[in-house]
């Protein structure tokens, strides 16, 4: 009894300051953001109470709706085309395949790029006048396709989502890999000798086993979605006419072009919220699973 | 139990996640310096953006910095620089949380300083000011830095916007340098027909087109009917409005501007403009610097004109676009005011001439006695330029409240892409607040 006592003590001691560090560095500005989420303050005078009011004008802001859609059809195209795509990467090199070591580093070294710098990568790639691509279609006979990738209205959205699809690939990739390499072999050797195929043995074994790996990659991948910001705030700043802004985007807009703090604060809670409540979805989903 | 601790933490996780981001709206708390060190001299902390490549207050500033330190052992200055738009949201970041520096840079009168002054984050410096140091000032320059009869900072640099002409490609085209909307829509044609992009603007910013605009509509309108929109916005549907509008979504339907305008940002405008990719910019002489630089293509072969007159518009050659005093201001949170302001005047004077020399402004000092033969053709025409001046307005987006600032840029945003007509335009423009500034 005694023991055990001094034990949940020993423990408290020790969690007790990384409980401080994130008290003080996570939760209380979520606190205070959601404090000033109520006030119609400017960020330097007094600010007024108004209630609930920044939330009301945010759903009626056709500029905020169109951020929380465009959020969602990243979160859409997260979900459907990169978790897929790094799945199977992940199956490929698991497999055993040639050169498995230098194929993980290749297609994981994005990740370890800062976003700035692929940002600035991708906007040369974009670039209308001498980018890579508009370049390549040139060259191909398609420079009837060359266009201006990031500053049309149409195309800039697209343009924006395909460098953090690619760059966070590579790191749902690792986690899937890591996810199927620790299933026991013996599995599949038993597999194997019950005659099933590669892909009978990943559908059937590989995947279903992997289930609490994916259930965390899709949490961060949506979650990712509804927060990103640096890629689009360098890429094209929210624009052209807010074609790709998203909520932070336009949170930070609010705050330091315009000094609404108490709106870009509500802007920020509701970005919380909405990654808690999928997070809770998500894992009441596959609970049902 | 054992569940409801499980859910309980994996909530606070989720919430961990999320909350990072939330987290980096926190401010960090550096710039608090202003304490006595060990051998009992003052510390003084200096922020500013000067840190640009071709920037010539970027390598004046230490220097100046370093003379004062040798010259006055008692009042040591500790200098950070930021570049732009970080600068902008590092200042404002830390004066709402009353962690500003002792000094710091602030964007040319307007809308960026007014809240400050307002609520009084700012030192006011009437009564540390000598008479000696008024005196240095140049004409007009004393009037131009009072805020409701205050003084709040000393004027270092002035900066007015111009058009900027590659003569070279203008050649090439056989196109005239235009002093007329008509002879500007000739030489349009000209370029384009030469397969010459005729104008920049690096519209990824947003405030690069927003200039175009409004020195359309200043020289539609003139600068009176300009001044009396700000104070009453309803003014700016006005027939000399939309005709102004009108005429931006001419010259853009026209094709005067690069194709790749949205996606192009102020920086690689420039570049683009130095690289020789482009006839003509509409931009303030703070790109004289850059256009002179020994690794521009077009040094030499750029000439700086007044922006052309309309012959159906009020406004004339002589009203200017620009005009806004930059300086430093005195926080208000400092401990050491008499010597802050001391080294203000000091920086200021000489941050102002010898900036001038090195092309980096118009002066707003005294600069008789000084040896100009150095300066650029670029800076002489420039500041010949603002000699002529009749009336300045100074940049638009520092008249205009922040919110109708951003609002402003969206809506020319807007008409150079064509989806709003010039009439929707001045609609919109008359939703617009008043400007809190005396004008």
């Amino acid at each position: 009894m005694n023991s055990v006592f001094s034990n949940k003590k020993a423990i408290m001691i020790f969690v007790l300051p990384t409980l401080l560090l994130f008290c003080t560095i996570v939760l209380i500005p979520i606190v205070v953001s959601a404090y000033y989420s109520l006030l119609d303050w400017n960020g330097i005078s007094k600010g007024t109470f108004i209630g609930l009011d920044n939330f009301t004008q945010m759903f009626q802001d056709p500029r905020a709706l169109k951020s929380i859609y465009n959020s969602l059809l990243f979160a859409a195209a997260s979900i459907f085309i990169q978790l897929p795509i790094s799945l199977l990467l992940a199956l490929i090199l698991a497999s055993s395949v040639k050169g498995e070591g230098f194929y993980r580093t290749v297609y994981f070294l994005p990740v370890l790029i800062s976003t700035v710098v692929v940002a600035q990568l991708w906007s040369k790639i974009y670039n209308a006048d001498y980018g890579l691509l508009n370049t390549m279609l040139e060259n191909i006979g398609l420079s009837s396709l060359a266009q201006d990738w990031l500053g049309q209205k149409d195309t800039a959205l697209a343009a924006s989502f395909i460098p953090t699809l690619w760059q966070y690939m590579g790191y749902h990739m690792l986690l899937m890999y890591a996810g199927a390499k620790s299933i026991s072999q013996d599995i599949f050797e038993a597999a194997k000798m019950d005659g099933a195929s590669r892909m009978r043995t990943a559908f059937a074994i590989t995947i279903p086993l992997m289930k609490p790996i994916l259930k965390v990659c899709l949490v961060f991948s949506v979650i990712g979605a509804f927060k990103v910001f640096d890629l689009i705030y360098v890429l094209t700043g929210g624009g052209p006419l807010f074609s790709t802004e998203v909520p932070s985007t336009l949170m930070y807009t609010t705050i330091f072009g315009t000094y609404q703090y108490g709106y870009g604060s509500a802007i920020s809670v509701f970005i919380i919220l909405e990654c808690l409540i999928v997070t809770v979805l998500i894992n009441k989903f596959f609970k049902i699973e | 139990m054992k569940a409801l601790l499980k859910k309980s933490m994996s909530l606070v996780l989720a919430v961990g996640i999320a909350g990072s981001l939330a987290a980096c709206s926190a401010g960090s708390s550096e710039g608090k310096s202003a304490d006595k060190d060990a051998s009992g001299s003052i510390k003084l902390t200096l922020w500013d953006q000067s840190v640009g490549n071709t920037d010539p207050s970027a390598k004046l500033l230490p220097e100046i910095i370093e003379k004062w330190n040798s010259e006055h052992p008692d009042i040591q200055v500790d200098r950070s620089g930021t570049t732009g738009e970080q600068y902008k949201t590092k200042v404002k970041t830390s004066l709402a949380a009353g962690e500003a520096p002792d000094l710091f840079y602030g964007m040319g009168g307007g809308s960026f300083m007014q809240p400050y002054i307002e609520s009084g984050n700012v030192l006011e410096i009437s009564s540390y000011l000598t008479d000696d140091i008024k005196s240095k000032m140049g004409p007009g320059m004393a009037e131009a830095i009072e805020v409701d009869g205050k003084i709040y900072t000393l004027p270092v640099y002035t900066h007015i916007a111009n058009l900027y002409v590659n003569t070279d490609l203008f050649n090439k085209a056989g196109a005239k340098v235009p002093t007329t909307y008509t002879e500007l829509l000739d030489a349009v044609e000209k370029l384009k027909a030469a397969d010459i992009t005729p104008a920049l603007i690096g519209e990824k910013d947003r405030w690069p087109g927003m200039y175009w605009y409004d020195i359309i509509a200043m020289r539609q309108a003139g600068n009176e009917a300009v001044i009396e929109a700000f104070k009453d916005p309803s003014k700016w549907d006005s027939p000399e409005f939309v005709a102004a509008a009108t005429k931006m979504q001419e010259l853009a339907k026209a094709g005067a501007f690069n194709s790749s305008m949205f996606s192009m940002s102020y920086d690689e405008m420039l570049g683009a403009f130095n690289a020789g990719n482009g006839a003509m910019m509409f931009q303030a002489n703070w790109v004289n610097a850059g256009i002179e630089d020994p690794s521009s293509a077009v040094k030499g072969n750029v000439q700086v004109i007044p922006f052309p007159t309309f012959e159906d518009g009020k406004g004339k050659g002589t009203e200017i676009f620009g005009g806004a005093v930059d300086g430093f201001y005195v926080s208000n949170t400092t401990k050491h005011p008499k010597e802050a302001v001391e080294f203000l005047m000091y920086l200021s004077e000489q941050l102002g001439t010898q900036g001038y020399l090195a092309g980096a402004g118009l002066p707003s000092w005294n600069i008789d006695g000084l040896d100009t033969s150095s300066l650029s053709t670029l800076d002489t025409s420039a500041a010949d330029i603002m000699k002529t001046a009749t009336s300045f307005i100074a940049w638009w987006d520092n008249i205009l409240p922040a919110d109708s600032a951003e609002t402003h840029k969206n809506l020319i945003a807007e008409l150079l892409a064509e989806e709003i007509t010039p009439e929707e335009f001045c609609k919109q423009m008359a939703q617009l607040k008043p400007t809190e500034l005396k004008l």
